[in-house]
Order: structure tokens, then sequence, then C-alpha cells
């Protein structure tokens, strides 16, 4: 009951339209201004000159994944495993080994990422309870001759820089 | 089974088992009513509070359900209002001071703590005074890890050390917030079966120093099976699992409810034992110790017990009823002598009175049963005569010193089945690996002469066969599973009307059969 | 026979046989530019020899290059392997056959002998384009059932069953057409459709029969498997129909088959409808008695074209985001430079011409190059529109377009006939 019903007006059964050739016309008509407009000045192409123009990635864009570290360098993750249950695409591969600086319990000996394998869904950023993994690097372009390159180990993670400021990133809403 | 009584939990009408508490009897079919200190092994403490429920028939208002036995026509109350705030508020009693680090805590994931939050809690903390810091990863010995920031101070442990291993290493020291579990000053656990308080730990207080941080729970695949560590045969919990890219290993062995045999818990010794299953495996065909196929190390061993002109087959007490059928089928078709000699499997004087047996070997009953010879001077007999030994995976050298096999075996073609490397691996002339008892399934006799059966629990990436497959390659007229079966109910009466699948899961106690003949 | 016999037979021989191969790349090129315009988008244009684009030609060499390198496999499945390899052959054979009676100018006369001006000097016309037309079904319906693959075989299917609905209502379009012209022979038609309507409209087919040329236009999508009607392929439905075993050049020939198809059935639209290689209010003879005049004029209105020509070269062939020394610059310039040497070549030979005798053999040879370029530019625009529908219209639903074969084209096809049997018969 109470439910807004909104009838739509059904196209299509007027004559004009049922001989269908008219508005064939009229679609190629709209293509071809389309058409003509680009060929006349190719400046107003709804296009980027990619990889001459690298595209603006925004903070919550999700690129390459890396790990976050303590002021000291070490590495935050707990290996709690959340990241590697809740991926989708079974990429993450994390061993655990005990951590004795005393910043945790519990540290990854092996944190190791497939990026063929992963379909960048962000949702071990999502599943991480420290904030220790992040998809803020803003490399958007992972491309290589070989597979082995495209694992990347704890320590190429821990390397990759963030690209945004810390203020930004927590802006972005992630 | 027991008489029945009737009752109604929450108003429906079900039937339970009488004598239980309602904890149990209810539990039973399928209700559950929490709880923290209670544990059916160790009986109702009653300290958690956990478990109150109401009960309308003008008690008091609310009970503990762990002391309160059920009985005919009890009308009790488990989602009344006032149940579930005495529910939240035990969980925030006992959550005020925990560390609430379930990503780096073992239990999580098997966790009643957890588990209860979400089904009974499910609020902010309204704490807003600092948390008390307790001392964690103490190591309590044995190799229990304890964390006092997560114990809940149900008191399982203590009472487990008090009452079942009688040995009262733990205690609850102090009072209100700084109750703690601990052991006395330099006298850490020293008992072996210490590791169970690690299962009894309804959170993760307890953890073992072998399992630690080495898998995420939830990731195991928790497959039942039956140690064979010693001839008690314990139920077990053979958690494994496949991680990416590598092979299907055993994590942990946990104990399984079995009442007839083991009740909750198995030894620190057993729950280890999943270790040899991992390690210092045979996986290579050799012959003459260079690599081969499995089909060529057969032709070979077949053209071998050609020529030999009086072989020996030795069985390990460990093989399964049906391997050792499978054998002994064999040795009769290649017409050879077949012993079980294992006197280095037993350590005199290791056992105890409640699980540990002297015999480390799983299947000696059924040696017994097959009558195959167990006994030294025959087997040392036969071996001085004859010319090819085919041994299915026992381990010589418990029995005998190396310096000792090598003398005895020096002019002895040996053809050596294994799971496991040893010394007579070492100087096999044809090596074939054999599945680990995790690996197969059979069924085994106990110390207690109780039949218990077991499934394959690992699939490995490279699957190995197991000894009665090895045997029927070798010739032996036991060619499948029915064969066996068929053989094995010729052998044990008590068989005789049963099919594989309908043997309890409980185990079948030979003793109580009339027909039996075993001599146990 | 003389030597300018065989000359002139050699000459029409490869044009009819090498132009469509030629038009593959335009058509190719046209398709991928358009297709980008249409969408707001550039299309291929990376591609390169030494910075020279071509405006995207150059992507062709790249494909063809792929193409041919390209494991050439057929899978093990694959029963009927000759049939398997035959299939693309047969597509391609007949498409490019189906051109060869198409005149693509006037007969020549020269030295008093005339030379027709098409691939086989044929009169059966328009019934060999439909006999080769309608094989070509052959190939598909051969290539599907060979590939023993269910995509395969629907595709097979869908293409045999929309050839039957679509050719009778071509069919019966050409029929009435046929009446209203008197002959089957192309060349025939193409020189009625000189002549002048009421003394000032061109009678090209498409004034005298305007419905007829709708239908034959929409037959002739169906018939070459182009969008809105291609369900053949129908790639979101059946991966890629009949040659979705194929790879690498058995697919290209496929591909190539199409284009030619595309180009074969544009080349028969225009020689039936759009007046062939006529100049409209220049017919032949119109031409040839004031070849100079004709001549001047191109002399004045070429340079002023290319003029605008090289403004939008300059225009459009730069980069659009900030570069030094922008290479495209250079590039357009020497474009730029080709083109002016070839206005200047065409302007010398225009230019001989004007001093030759008037009506001679270089006015007819002059007139003769004229119609080629007329009939390859009104060729050129339909593929055109071709790309332009394929760009604009989406696929038919498979019972709609049997619907609209059988319920709509052929009734209507069948009235054409009536009516314009009636006003014939009335006229005449």
């Amino acid at each position: 009951m109470g439910a807004e019903v909104k009838t739509m007006i059904r196209k299509g059964s007027s004559l004009r339209e049922r001989l269908y050739l008219i508005e064939i016309f009229v679609g190629m008509a709209t293509t071809f201004r389309h058409f003509l407009r680009n060929l006349l000045d190719n400046s107003k192409l709804y296009v980027r000159h990619y990889p001459e123009v690298e595209p603006e990635i925004p903070v919550r864009w999700r690129g390459r994944h890396r790990l976050t570290s303590h002021d000291d360098g070490t590495v935050k993750c707990v290996a709690c495993f959340m990241c590697q249950t809740n991926c989708p695409a079974n990429c993450i591969m994390i061993e655990a080994e005990e951590r004795l600086d005393g910043k945790a319990e519990k540290m990854p000996k092996r944190f190791t990422i497939d990026l063929l394998e992963c379909i960048y869904c962000g949702y071990c950023v999502e599943a991480c309870p420290v904030d220790a993994i992040r998809m803020d690097s803003g490399i958007y372009s992972v491309t290589d001759n070989n597979r082995e390159s495209f694992v990347l180990g704890i320590q190429e993670l821990l390397e990759t820089p963030g690209a945004f400021s810390e203020e930004d990133y927590k802006k972005g809403g992630a | 089974m027991s008489d029945m009584v009737k009752l109604f939990v929450n108003g429906v009408e079900v039937e339970v088992e009488a004598g239980k508490n309602l904890i149990d009897a209810v539990g039973a079919v399928g209700i559950e009513i929490p709880h923290l200190c209670y544990h059916p092994a160790l009986g109702a403490d009653g300290n958690c509070r956990m478990c109150l429920v109401g009960i309308e028939d003008g008690r008091p208002p609310l009970v503990p359900a762990c002391k309160t036995p059920a009985q005919e026509g009890m009308k009790v109350l488990l989602d009344a209002e006032h149940i579930k705030k005495i529910q939240r508020d035990v969980m925030e009693l006992e959550l005020i001071n925990h560390p609430i680090d379930c990503p780096v805590c073992d239990q999580a994931g098997e966790c009643s703590l957890q588990d209860y939050y979400m089904d009974y809690d499910q609020r902010e903390s309204r704490m807003t005074v600092a948390q008390v810091n307790k001392n964690k990863k103490m190591d309590f010995g044995c190799g229990v890890v304890h964390d006092q920031e997560r114990c809940v101070l149900c008191g399982r442990c203590v009472r487990f050390c008090r009452e079942i291993t009688k040995t009262g290493e733990l205690g609850i020291i102090n009072r209100t917030d700084e109750s703690r579990v601990n052991i006395f000053p330099g006298r850490p656990l020293e008992n072996r079966y210490a590791v169970n308080v690690v299962d009894l730990c309804p959170v993760g207080a307890m953890t073992s120093s072998d399992f630690r941080f080495q898998q995420r729970v939830w990731f195991l695949k928790k497959s039942p099976g039956i140690c064979h560590g010693c001839s008690k045969g314990c139920n077990i919990t053979i958690d494994h699992n496949r991680q990416k890219y590598e092979d299907d290993i055993i994590y942990r062995l946990r104990p399984r409810l079995n009442q007839q045999v083991n009740g909750y818990f198995m030894c620190d010794e057993g729950r280890l034992s999943y270790k040899q299953q991992n390690e210092n495996r045979v996986t290579q065909v050799l012959i003459d110790k260079s690599e081969a196929s499995i089909n060529d190390a057969i032709q070979s061993c077949l053209a071998k017990i050609e020529n030999s002109s009086s072989p020996l087959i030795l069985v390990s007490p460990n093989c399964s009823l049906e391997q050792l059928v499978a054998i002994k089928a064999l040795a009769d078709q290649i017409d050879a002598p077949i012993s079980g000699y294992s006197d280095g499997y037993i350590k005199a004087g290791d056992g105890d009175d409640y699980l540990i047996q002297d015999d480390k070997s799983a299947n000696r009953a059924g040696l017994n049963l097959l009558e195959i010879d167990t006994t030294k001077a025959k087997f040392e007999e036969r071996l001085a005569t004859a010319d090819l030994l085919i041994n299915f995976d026992n381990d010589l050298s418990l029995s005998y010193s190396d310096t000792e096999l090598k003398e005895m075996l020096s002019d002895t073609v040996i053809i050596a089945l294994s799971s496991q490397k040893n010394y007579l691996t070492d100087l096999a002339n044809i090596l074939i690996p054999l599945a680990a008892y995790s690996e197969y399934a059979g069924s085994l006799i106990n110390c207690d002469n109780i039949l218990q059966t077991f499934d394959k629990a690992l699939s490995k990436n490279a699957p190995l066969d197991d000894a009665a497959i090895v045997a029927a390659k070798l010739g032996g007229p036991m060619k499948n599973a029915t064969d066996i079966f068929c053989e094995l109910q010729k052998l044990i009466p008590a068989l005789s009307n049963t099919e594989l699948q309908n043997i309890p899961a409980e185990g079948l106690n030979l003793n109580n059969s009339e027909a039996s003949n075993v001599t146990a | 026979m003389s030597l300018l016999d065989y000359v002139m037979i050699a000459i029409r021989v490869a044009f009819s046989a090498f132009v469509p191969l030629c038009f593959i790349a335009v058509c190719v090129w046209m398709e991928r530019r358009g297709a980008g315009f249409f969408q707001d988008r550039a299309g291929p244009n990376r591609a390169n020899i030494y910075g020279f684009r071509a405006a995207g030609l150059v992507q062709n060499l790249a494909d063809a290059a792929k193409l041919i390198f390209k494991e050439d496999m057929v899978s093990g499945h694959i029963k009927h392997k000759f049939y398997f390899i035959l299939a693309p052959i047969i597509v391609f054979f007949t498409s490019l056959v189906s051109f060869a009676v198409v005149p693509f100018a006037d007969t020549l006369v020269l030295g008093g002998k005339s030379y027709i001006m098409q691939g086989i000097p044929i009169d059966i016309g328009i019934l060999w384009f439909f006999a080769f037309a309608g094989f070509a079904v052959y190939g598909i319906i051969l290539a599907g059932w060979s590939s023993t693959n269910k995509y395969g075989i629907l595709g097979g299917l869908r293409s045999a069953a929309q050839v039957i609905s679509y050719e009778i209502p071509m069919a019966l379009a050409i029929i009435s057409l046929l009446v209203v012209y008197g002959t089957v022979d192309l060349n025939e038609m193409a020189q009625f459709q000189g002549g002048l309507l009421f003394g000032f409209i061109p009678m090209w087919g498409v004034i005298l029969q305007p419905v007829g040329v709708i239908i034959f236009i929409i037959a002739a999508f169906a018939e070459t498997n182009r969008t809105p009607f291609d369900l053949a392929e129908g790639e979101s439905e059946i991966v890629a129909g009949f040659h979705v075993e194929y790879s690498a050049m058995k697919f290209a020939v496929f591909f190539m088959g199409e284009y030619v198809a595309m180009f074969a059935s544009s080349a028969i639209i225009i020689t039936l409808y759009f007046g062939g290689y006529q100049i409209p209010w220049f017919s032949t003879d119109v031409l040839i008695n004031y070849a100079k005049p004709v001549a001047l004029l191109l002399m004045i209105l070429l340079p002023i074209i290319m003029y605008y020509f090289t403004g939008w070269i300059k225009r459009s062939n730069v980069s659009h985001y900030p570069r030094e020394n922008d290479p495209r610059v250079f590039e357009a310039n020497v474009y730029i430079k080709c083109f002016w040497a070839l206005v200047v070549v065409v302007e010398v030979l225009l230019l001989t011409l004007l001093f030759c005798e008037s009506g001679g053999s270089m006015a007819h040879i002059f007139v003769t190059l004229l119609q080629v370029c007329t009939f390859l530019t009104k060729v050129t625009m339909m593929i055109f529109v071709y790309i332009w529908v394929r760009w604009t219209l989406p696929r038919f639903r498979y019972d709609l377009l049997q619907k609209l074969g059988w319920q709509t084209l052929l009734p209507l096809a069948l009235l054409n006939i009536l009516v314009t049997s009636a006003l014939v018969v009335v006229f005449s």
C-alpha cells in the first residue's frame, strides 16, 4: 500500500516510431553530428592522451598495495590473516611468527601478494584491523615481462611509499 | 539408552535425556545455553554465571543451568529479557579487562567469548577507565603459554590439573581484578596431559607453543582420526590444511570425544605425533639408491621375489587390520613366513593407568588376531635362513642397534616399504614409500580390544599407496577393500553381520561380543 | 587482337581484382577511425613508421603483420579439416568475384574500338552478383558446421536462415528495378541512369524506385552480415559465431572477405540506384564533348579544395597536449608537401589535355578516369554509410530480424513490383 507508483510513458507506439526508418535517420543524424564535430576538430575528443598525459589519481583510487610501518620503520602488520581470509582472489599469502620487539605479539614472516591474481577490490584494506595494508601507492600501471616480478614480498610492499599525505588519505574516507 | 524426560524450553516441548544437567541435556537437542566454566569432564563449578536460566516453578528467579538437573515437566526460560540482560552483564564483566586482541589470538574462530559476544552481547564497551595490564606470554611449561589478560578465570585449567591429572600445578591467586591463573613459583606444569588445558580453555588464555601462530583455525580442515601413538587408540581430530601452492599437511591434533576409549583428552606425546606425518617422510622410490618409478620398483620387487628361495615378510604393528590381511594373503601366496616382531615398540614402564600405554604401536591386538608371530626367537631364526626381507613399515631400528641390524641383514636383500626414514630404509635395496595413517582408511584394535575405524584425512599432492595396495601390486590376492573386508568378517565374528560403514563411531568392543575368539 | 586489346583486358581484370583488395585497407581504416569519431574517441592513431602514422593507416600494416605471423592452428577436435580450410576461401573468393561484373566506367572507345570497363565481360550482370552473393553464405555455414563447435554451428544456422529471409525481398526489389530499366546488364543500367527525368532530375534508381532502394539496402546489409544484421557473429551471444574456431590468416581471410563483400555490395548499390559511374547532369557524351571546360574547371577547383584540405591537416595533425618540438607538426608538413606535389602533377596532366585535340582519345581516357574516380568516390561514400549504420544501430533480436524480413520487406517488395509494373505499363 502507500507505495508511490510512477507510471512510465511507454515509448515507441506512435506511427512515426513504428515506421522505424525515420527514427533510424534521426539516430544516424545524431551520430553523424558527433562524427562531423570530431572530424573537423579532433581536439574536442573525449580522450586522455595516455601515456604522455598521465591521469590524476584520486585518494580513494585502489592502486598497488603497500604495507605501512611504524615510525621506526618496522612493519605494522600483526599477521592476523584477516586480509588473506577476506581476499576473494586468494592472492595474499602470509606466514606468521612471534614478534619480539614488544609492539605486538605477532608479525608476518612472509607476506606475499600475487598481483597477477589480485583483482584490486580493496577488501584487504577494509579488513585490516591495524591499517597495515593500504592501496594508496598511486601505482596504477603494473606491467612487467615475467610472472615472478608480480609476486611482491614483504620488503617490496614495505618499501612502496604512499602517494598521498596522511591527512588527505584520512579525508578520502578510507 | 537412558530414560528420557520431557521438559519445556521457551515454551516448546523437548525430549531430553534424564540425569544430566540442563546444559548437556538441552544442548544434546541443539539448544545452546552459553557457558564458560562448565565442562562435562570437569563438572559444574558455577563460577562464570553465564549459564543462568529461569525456571518457572517458584524457584529463585535465576538458577545456573550447569548445576540444575533436567527434570520432567520443567519450564526452562532462555529468551526472556532478564535472562538476556544477565548474559549481557556477564559478558560485559568478562570483557572489562579483556584485551580484545582477536587478530593476534590463536583462539579466534573457536573462542567461546568471541562467539558469545556475537550471539548474546554485541554492545559497545562502556568502560572509561584504563584496562588493568596483566602478564602476557607466560611460559607455564609443557608447551603451554598463558596470557593472563585474555583469561576469564573460569578455572577449567585449574580443575583439570586437580581432578584429572591430580597434579594441581595451577591455581587462581588473589582476588577481584588482581585474580590470576598462575603456577607456583618455580614449579611449572609437569604432567603428560598438560596441553589439554589449551583445548579446555574457552578463550585464548592458554595457547600451545607448538601451534602458536602457525595457522588461523578457520583455515583448518577438521577430519576425524585415530592416534597411532600408542595402543590406546585415542580418538583425535586431525586439523590439516593445504596452503596455496603447498602440500596438505597436519597442523595439530586435538582429542575427540569417545567415552569408550579416551574420553575428552589425549596425552601430549600423542598430540605431537603429527610431526612424524609431516617430517622425515620417504617420498621417493629408490632402487639401489637411485631414483626410479613405482612401476619399475614393483617389477624389480616381483623379480626379486621370483628369484628368492626363502623370502621373509615383516609387518609393522601399526598396520591397520586391512593391511595386515592383505599382507598375510601375500605371504601365503608367495609361501613366505610372516613375522610381526616389534619388541622395540614397547617401552616398558612408560604407561600409566590413564591413557598412556607401554606399547607404542597401534594394532598389536590385530597382529594377534591374525595369528602373526611376534616372537624374537622365531623372527631371528627365520631371518638367518632368509635371503629376502620384505619389510612393511616395521622400524627395526627400534628393536636393534644399527650395528646389529647391519650384521643381521648383511647377506639379505631388503625390500623396504616405509612411510618414515629410518636406518633400514638406508640399507634397503628397493625402497617404496608408503602412505602414513592420516592418508588412508582402515581399522585398528586397541589395547582394550575395541575395534575402531578411521577414514582418510589428508589428500596429498602426490598421493602414496598404502601397504594393502602395495601388497596387492606385489602379487597379493587381496585386490580391493571388499575382498579384505570379507576376510575380516571371517576373522572377527562380531563383524560378520555388519557392513563397514555400520561400525559404531564409538568403536566396537570385541570383549562384549560373545562369539569373540580373540585372545587379548 | 592488337596489343591495346591485351593491355585493356589486363587493366580491367586487374582493376576489378585489386581495387577491392586495396579497399580492404581503406574500409578497415574508415571503420576504425570512423567508429572512433562516432564515439567521440580517436581510434587507432599510434602505429607509425619513423613517426609517419598516415592518419592511422599504418595500424593496418601492424595488424596484417600480426595476423600473418600468428600461429595458424586447427584444433584437434575438428574432423573435417578440408572443409574447415575451404570455408574462408569460399567466403573470400565469392565476394571478390561478385564484383567482377560491376562496370566502373562507361565503355571506352579508342581508335574506333570499344572496351568494356568491367572485370568479366558477361551480360548476365545482376544475376551473376546474386549467384555469388548467395553462394558466400555456404562458406559461413560450412565454417560453422566444420568447426564442431556449438557457437559455430549456431552462427552458421543463423546465417543460413537470414540469407533465405533476405534474398527474397532483395530479388523482388531487383525485379521492379528490372521492369524500370528493362535490362539485367549492369553497364546498360548505369548508362540508363545517365539520362534526365523531366529534363532536370538525374534518372537514378533512387529516384525511380524509392521503396526498392530501401528494401535493397536493408537486404544488402543482411547479405553482408553487417550490423544490425550481424547475428551470425553475435559476439554477445555466441562468442564469435561461425569463425569462433578460426585463427591467424584463416580468420583474416574471413575478415577480408567481409570487407570485400561490403565493397562489392556497395558497388552494386551504387550501380543499381545511385547512377553507377555517372556524374549527375554530365552523361558520358556531354563529358567527351566538353572535356576541355571540365578539365579547366577541375584545374581551378583542385587547388581550392587542396587549400582547405591542407588547412584541416595542419589543424588536426598536432599533439593536443603540451609537447616540445611536436613531431606531428613536421609530419603534417610532409603530408601537405606530398599533397601539393600531387596537385601539381594532376594540374600538369590536365594542362596537357587542354592542348590535345578535342573529342580525341585523350578526351575519352580523361572521361573514363573521371568516371572511375566518381565511381570510387560513390562507393567510398556507400561504405561510409555501412560504417555509419554499424556504429549507430544496435543488433536486431533474431525473431525481429525474421519478422522484418518476412512480414515487412517481402509484402512491401511485392507491392512495389505491382505499383511499378502498373506505372510502367501506364507511361509507356
